[in-house]
């Protein structure tokens, strides 16, 4: 599970990915990302976010959303990345799908 | 006492992403003062994110500061992040209707071409600096 809160943009979208990596380094093939509290999300970490999922999928693993709220739930749609990325309304619900 | 909402309003920031910041939740208590309504408010300062955010990581050359600029009337807010480096060609600016893993570099412009009402990029390659000038139009609440 990695768990992001408060802002995630630009200025720290380099500890995001670092913390993904780790937990894919550890051995993580499944992955939840609790956006539940995640107040604010730009380009730069739905990017970070794209970059784990690819990770990921060469590793023959996957990887859910869980719980974005409207503001960065729209930001998926926008982008289209709603279509790539398995977005759930909560953790337990995205830890059930994805088998994590 | 009511608060003034100034007309106009012009923040120099460094070129650096810790800045970036600085220009959004500017560009959202601006929008807020002058009464848009919160998803609009929202949309603003995520736009103004992303330009400032492109300024940062995809403009080169000797590029020291960004300018942002905010002028206000009665019908809308017009935004313009200005810098000064290489400038680059629009025109190349990958556009995908929809992103997806491969086009993740054009998500910037296109995340700001769904908020806006307007979107201007003039750039002059040959000697260098970008404007993107963004227009939010009033929504009546």
């Amino acid at each position: 599970m990695l768990t992001l809160t408060g802002e995630v943009d630009v200025s720290n979208t380099p500890q995001v990915r670092e913390a993904g990596l780790k937990l894919l380094a550890d051995g993580a093939k499944k992955l939840v990302v609790d956006l539940s509290a995640t107040d604010y999300m730009d380009s730069a970490g739905l990017g970070t976010l794209v970059g784990l999922l690819k990770r990921l999928k060469e590793a023959g693993g996957a990887m859910a959303i869980a719980g974005p709220q409207p503001r960065v739930n729209r930001l998926f749609q926008i982008t289209g990345l709603n279509q790539i990325f398995a977005i759930y309304e909560d953790v337990g619900t995205a830890v059930k799908e994805v088998g994590a | 006492m009511n608060a003034v909402v100034p007309s106009q309003v012009e923040l120099r920031i460094p070129r650096s992403c810790e800045f970036v910041r600085i220009a959004r939740k500017t560009a959202r208590a601006l929008a807020h003062q002058l009464d848009f309504i919160i998803t609009d408010a929202a949309d603003i300062e995520l736009a103004i994110g992303e330009a400032c955010t492109n300024a940062v990581e995809h403009v080169g050359g000797n590029c020291p500061e960004i300018v942002v600029r905010f002028s206000s009337d009665a019908e809308q807010l017009v935004m313009e992040v200005i810098d000064q480096g290489q400038g680059f060609d629009p025109g190349r600016v990958p556009d995908p209707e929809v992103a997806d893993e491969d086009s993740i570099g054009g998500l910037g412009l296109l995340v700001i071409r769904a908020l806006m009402d307007e979107l201007d990029i003039t750039c002059n390659p040959d000697v260098g600096g970008t404007c993107v000038r963004m227009v939010k139009y009033r929504t009546k609440q």
